[in-house]
């Protein structure tokens, strides 16, 4: 690492806020950043990262507080006038023209072609021809080849989002070195990554944001990673809710649903599970880390590339939602408008399951059935005023019901993915309690949540998911926020329990 | 070279369905030749434009389903401004008939950026307004062509198999989609159809993009006007059967419905088939109820044959 | 030069002029085209049916070729050309316009082949005509309602297709009627596409505002208005309608409905097949148009109840109309062109 003297800073956003509604995304985030600095901008889920970086780009207009590049207001435009004025963005999902070829890509953005070349070569990539089509090349190629075309438009700011996820690892070394290279010669970066080690290689700051607000700004020394996951968490007020621990299950026995080094899509790896019946295991991972492509691969949406899936020690491969289905595993989306009926009443939506299983058996007994309904719906404490369209309910309401109608229906293995995502605290509670009540009927819940405070609440325990592969099991009574933390940021744990 | 072939593949592979289908045409009518070819050539043209203004929206990742509404709109202009004029008249008609189809399209495509509204909605509505303009410009058929600018059209061109009306189109298509497929405005046109996203990261003006888009799909849908008074001789307000065959051909012709891929060789070699299968239906004396199921079925087979293409890519 | 005369006065003189050779028949030979631009219309399947069985009884007749489809002037031009690369002998066409397939027409004339264009006139040189007259057509029917109604009160105006040549020769008929009648008043004009449904809703929507109206003018769109008016519970009123078998049954079986049916034969497209065979065996007219006049059957008159009275059908599809022959012009059986087929089928 490199020390620079003072001087004038190249970028400077001061005090910025933005709020969207009632919510507030951004109350007081501030970065600076020096030519030739690496600064890592650092943040929990929600933290308001992704709204800063929108900011900072120039896509979204601040309330309050101000972005200058070289001293100069940062005005909200196009795209291209943002490309213009410094500060050049690399996102996750490459932004390459997949039916155009890479000469066509060059040409679109204006971006010289020999420096491209240059920056290619230097970057490691090899073989690769002008006139191939962008659709045709693997996933990581098109991230070097979109942080080629970055380099090559020489931007004063480069902001480089998760660069490193779903790269090679010999790739993921060409990257760092030739990005720390190009700041030792005045290049400066905004890198946002979940990898201490990364970030300890290569950064000079970071920059770490909490509930909106920038919270610290340190310069990378050994063991730091330790005081950025505390600025990241805050006080940690009371202690998690506790759950009877009666209703716990300690993952014994036989596994119901179990796992093995399964693999899918770019990011997932190496995982394996096992998951019991009667239990809620709760799946941890900071964003993109490969949980996606393990619910979908589950769910049968995707396919694996390797591993395998047994239920009852029965192997199971899955080509079709349909085929995870029969096989008793029922997925519910975070997005919750995927599984509801929206215009229809609460009552529809909850015998939804249950009409969907008459064209198999034939007849149904109504009246056994309209009463499990009934009780599945006194039990969500729904509102009833609201209970006519499933769409006049609030968020957390919905995700009751979607979560509820299981209840009337009998679920085998259920997968829910964040279920509680953006729902008031009261509500998220009665989620909780309606997972429980479905574990202690029997069901089996794989249960991925992005607010680590909740694993002790819901979970009888939790797998931690890092890089695509499983990194630590951790038991609900010891999953604290800030052992989780240090799990999913892929921080050893200093006792080393086994996973 | 092989690159080039699974480039060009689905094109190629048309072309051959083309030579087959002349060969089954001679078989059919041992004496069809040059007169027969300028009949298929003149029966393509007003087809041949409405596909090349759909293919140019379809690729954008749009759809105009006003395509036949403003080809009746530039074709009763067309009828009424060259209704007794002089050669200056007729230069200064064509100009404004062309134009009028750019303000046409651009209009669909502003109302699509500014509404928001789905491209489908904005231009089922626009077909009324087209078609009502249509019918406020000239209320049943009439006006006329001038005689020198119908000739363009009518007989060979240097040699006896070469049909005027062929160059005709092969000049205008060319005029418009070379320059415009090799200019950034042509790219930016192809990247907002492929990834719309990725298109504005990489600094593409998305929604001018669209309006250009819709803008040039008016200008062809204008010279498909055009050719329609030219081949009839007056303009006929009441829109032809032109946007379920553009649709159909463009498919055909190997543009993905959703956007981004195809060109516009393709889709009007897939406009010369339909015709030339309509021209054997005839000499084969099919029974018409026979030939409308036929002609269905060929619609419906290729656009959801396009479908699973386009399903299958977004898969990927 | 043309000729005016009722479709049965035309029929008599045609026939006892020049109807010697098609009718003498016997030799399978010729091959004849036939282009329509609309399908799926009753009138226009009786023409197509009408031709088809006037081919087969002629016996002149070796394959019919049909181009029979919707489409538009360009589409007409393409379907003659073709034609014409299929080598017929003569083309019988239903013109989309007077003017648009001209150049279609003067090519196939060029190659020996003869033109008869029916219902509609076309312009062009050397092709001959068997024309509906459409302005009079409009004429008679709107003079008879206005007359009705003492020449005042209100009038809804359903016309056929928007920028179509014939409603726009029969729109410069209306006009000529009503502007001899200042006191009548068109209250409401709309246009029908000459599609049942959607004319039937126009008219409910309009009884559905309780504005007054004394009389109604259709462009064949016409039992379903009477219908409409029966099931809204409105007193009806006079409307004219074409000859259609549906409506010519409303004429003479509904209580206390006055209305008059214009003739207008789709059976017109007999004729033209039988003129093309005159033509081909050497029997060429004087003239090379024949414009077929209108006749008002309104049951309100005994002449034209009798006549309604005759024309009663129950075979008939209610959307043909009822004068399916023409005498003199087609020799086929009610049957024969209710089969609808034509040589070789």
């Amino acid at each position: 690492m490199t020390e620079h003297e003072p001087q004038t800073s190249l970028l400077d956003a001061q005090g910025v806020s933005k709020k969207f509604g009632a919510v507030v995304a951004l109350r007081d985030a501030s970065l600076t950043i020096q030519k030739g600095q690496i600064v890592a901008l650092m943040g929990a889920n929600g933290a308001g990262k992704s709204t800063f970086v929108k900011v900072l780009t120039g896509a979204l207009r601040p309330d309050t507080g101000h972005v200058r590049i070289k001293g100069e207001e940062r005005r909200v435009g196009s795209p291209a006038e943002a490309r213009r004025s410094g500060l050049l963005p690399v996102y996750q999902e490459p932004s390459l023209i997949p039916d155009l070829s890479v000469a066509d890509n060059l040409r679109l953005a204006d971006t010289p072609v020999d420096d491209f070349r240059h920056w290619v070569a230097e970057l490691g990539i090899e073989g690769l021809r002008l006139d191939d089509m962008i659709g045709a090349l693997p996933l990581a190629t098109l991230r070097i080849l979109d942080l080629a075309r970055a380099l090559a438009a020489k931007p004063d700011v480069l902001l480089l989002d998760e660069m490193t996820a779903a790269l090679p690892t010999d790739l993921v070394d060409k990257v760092l070195r030739t990005v720390r290279a190009q700041a030792d010669k005045g290049q400066s970066v905004i890198y946002i990554s979940h990898r201490f080690a990364e970030i300890a290689q290569i950064c000079d700051r970071a920059t770490v944001l909490r509930d909106g607000e920038t919270v610290g700004d340190l310069p990378i020394a050994p063991g730091v990673e330790e005081q950025v996951v505390e600025l990241m968490l805050g006080t940690v007020l009371d202690k998690a809710p506790t759950r009877d621990a009666a209703t716990g299950h300690g993952g014994k026995g036989e596994a119901h649903v179990r796992v093995r080094h399964l693999a899918a899509g770019s990011k997932l790896e190496d995982v394996s599970l096992d998951l019991h019946r009667g239990e809620v295991l709760g799946v941890v991972a900071l964003e993109g880390q490969g949980q996606d492509e393990l619910f979908e691969a589950l769910a049968g949406m995707i396919k694996p590339t390797a591993g395998q899936i047994a239920i009852d020690d029965v192997p199971v491969s899955f080509s079709h939602p349909a085929d995870a289905i029969a096989a008793g595993l029922t997925y519910v989306p975070g997005d919750r408008a995927d599984g509801l009926l929206m215009s229809r009443s609460v009552h529809e939506n909850i015998a939804l399951p249950q009409l969907a299983r008459i064209s198999k058996w034939g007849a149904i007994r109504m009246k056994a059935e309209a009463d499990k309904v009934a009780a599945a719906i006194d039990r969500l404490q729904i509102d009833t005023r609201a209970m006519g369209e499933v769409q006049r309910l609030s968020g957390g309401n919905q995700q009751k019901v979607t979560i509820g109608r299981w209840i009337a229906a009998g679920v085998d293995t259920l997968l829910l993915f964040d279920p509680t995502r953006g729902i008031d605290v009261r509500t998220k509670r009665q989620i909780y309690l309606l997972v429980r009540e479905l574990a202690a009927q029997g069901a089996s819940v794989l249960y991925y949540t992005s607010e680590l405070a909740e694993v002790p609440a819901a979970c009888d325990r939790a797998v931690v998911i890092f890089n695509g592969k499983v990194v630590d099991v951790i038991e609900a009574a010891d999953a604290d926020e800030p052992t989780l933390m240090r799990a999913a940021y892929g921080l050893t744990r200093a006792e080393g329990e086994p996973a | 070279m092989s690159r080039l072939i699974t480039k060009h593949g689905w094109t190629a592979g048309l072309l051959s369905i083309l030579v087959l289908l002349f060969i089954l045409t001679r078989m059919i009518q041992p004496e069809f030749g040059a007169s027969g070819l300028d009949s298929l050539s003149r029966a393509t043209l007003p087809f041949a434009f409405a596909t090349a203004a759909m293919a140019v929206v379809v690729i954008a990742g749009g759809i105009d389903l006003s395509v036949a509404s403003m080809m009746a709109v530039a074709g009763v202009t067309a009828a009424v401004l060259m209704d007794g004029a002089g050669d200056g008249m007729t230069v200064v008609a064509v100009i404004v008939v062309l134009l009028i189809g750019l303000a046409m399209g651009a209009i669909n495509g502003a109302l699509i950026v500014l509404t928001r509204v789905p491209d489908i909605v904005v231009t089922l509505a626009m077909l009324y307004v087209w078609e009502g303009v249509a019918l406020l410009i000239l209320n049943a058929p009439g006006g006329a062509a001038t005689p020198w600018l119908r000739q363009l059209i009518v007989g060979p061109f240097l040699v006896p198999w070469l049909p005027k009306s062929f160059v005709f189109l092969v000049v205008c298509v060319a005029l418009i989609w070379v320059p415009l497929k090799r200019s950034k405005l042509g790219l930016s046109i192809y990247a907002i159809g492929s990834d719309e996203l990725a298109a504005y990261r990489s600094g593409v003006a998305v929604g001018r993009t669209r309006i250009a888009a819709y803008a040039v799909c008016g200008l062809f849908a204008a010279l498909g006007g055009l050719t329609l008074t030219l081949s009839t001789g007056n303009g006929e307000p009441i829109p032809g059967p032109y946007l379920m065959a553009s649709v159909s051909a463009v498919v055909l012709g190997g543009v993905v419905l959703g956007g981004g891929k195809g060109a516009i060789l393709g889709p009007i070699i897939a406009v010369i088939i339909l015709r030339l299968v309509r021209m054997d239906l005839t000499l084969m004396s099919v029974d018409p109820n026979v030939t409308t199921i036929v002609e269905g079925t060929i619609m419906v087979v290729v656009v959801m044959f396009g479908g699973v293409i386009a399903y299958r890519g977004r898969q990927k | 030069m043309k000729r005016y005369m009722t479709s049965a006065a035309a029929a008599a003189i045609l026939a006892t002029g020049f109807a010697g050779a098609a009718f003498s028949g016997g030799h399978a030979s010729y091959t004849i085209g036939i282009s329509n631009t609309v399908q799926g219309n009753g009138w226009r399947e009786e023409m197509v049916c009408a031709m088809k069985a006037q081919a087969l009884v002629s016996g002149d007749v070796a394959s019919l070729n049909i181009a029979h489809r919707n489409t538009d002037a360009a589409g007409q031009l393409e379907d003659i050309r073709n034609l014409i690369q299929a080598g017929v002998d003569a083309i019988v066409l239903n013109p989309s316009n007077s003017e648009g397939v001209n150049s279609a027409i003067e090519e196939a004339i060029a190659a020996g082949i003869v033109v008869v264009a029916v219902d509609q006139a076309v312009t062009a040189e050397g092709a001959y005509i068997l024309s509906n007259n459409q302005e009079e057509y409009a004429y008679l029917g709107a003079k008879w309602l206005f007359e009705e109604l003492g020449g005042e009160g209100s009038v809804v105006y359903m016309r056929g297709a928007a920028g179509a040549g014939a409603d726009n020769d029969r729109d410069t008929g209306f006009q000529r009627a009503l502007a001899e009648f200042p006191d009548i008043d068109v209250v409401h004009e709309v246009f029908t596409g000459w599609q049942q449904d959607q004319g039937k809703q126009q008219i409910l929507d309009y009884l559905s505002t309780g504005l007054p109206v004394d009389g109604v003018w259709t462009s064949g769109i016409d039992n379903v208005i009477v219908d409409a008016f029966i099931e809204s519970d409105v007193p009806l009123v006079p409307i004219v309608g074409a000859d259609n078998a549906g409506f010519v049954g409303q004429l003479a079986t509904v209580e206390g409905f006055t209305g008059a049916a214009v003739t207008n034969p789709g059976s017109i497209g007999g004729a033209g097949v039988t003129l093309a065979l005159q033509i081909l065996g050497g029997d060429v007219p004087e003239s090379n148009t024949v414009l077929v006049d209108p006749s008002i059957w309104a049951n309100n008159d005994p002449e034209g109840m009798a006549l309604i009275e005759a024309a009663q059908n129950p075979n008939l599809d209610p959307e043909w109309p009822v004068s399916v022959m023409i005498p003199g012009w087609t020799t086929y059986s009610m049957d024969e062109i209710i089969a609808c087929k034509g040589p070789g089928e």
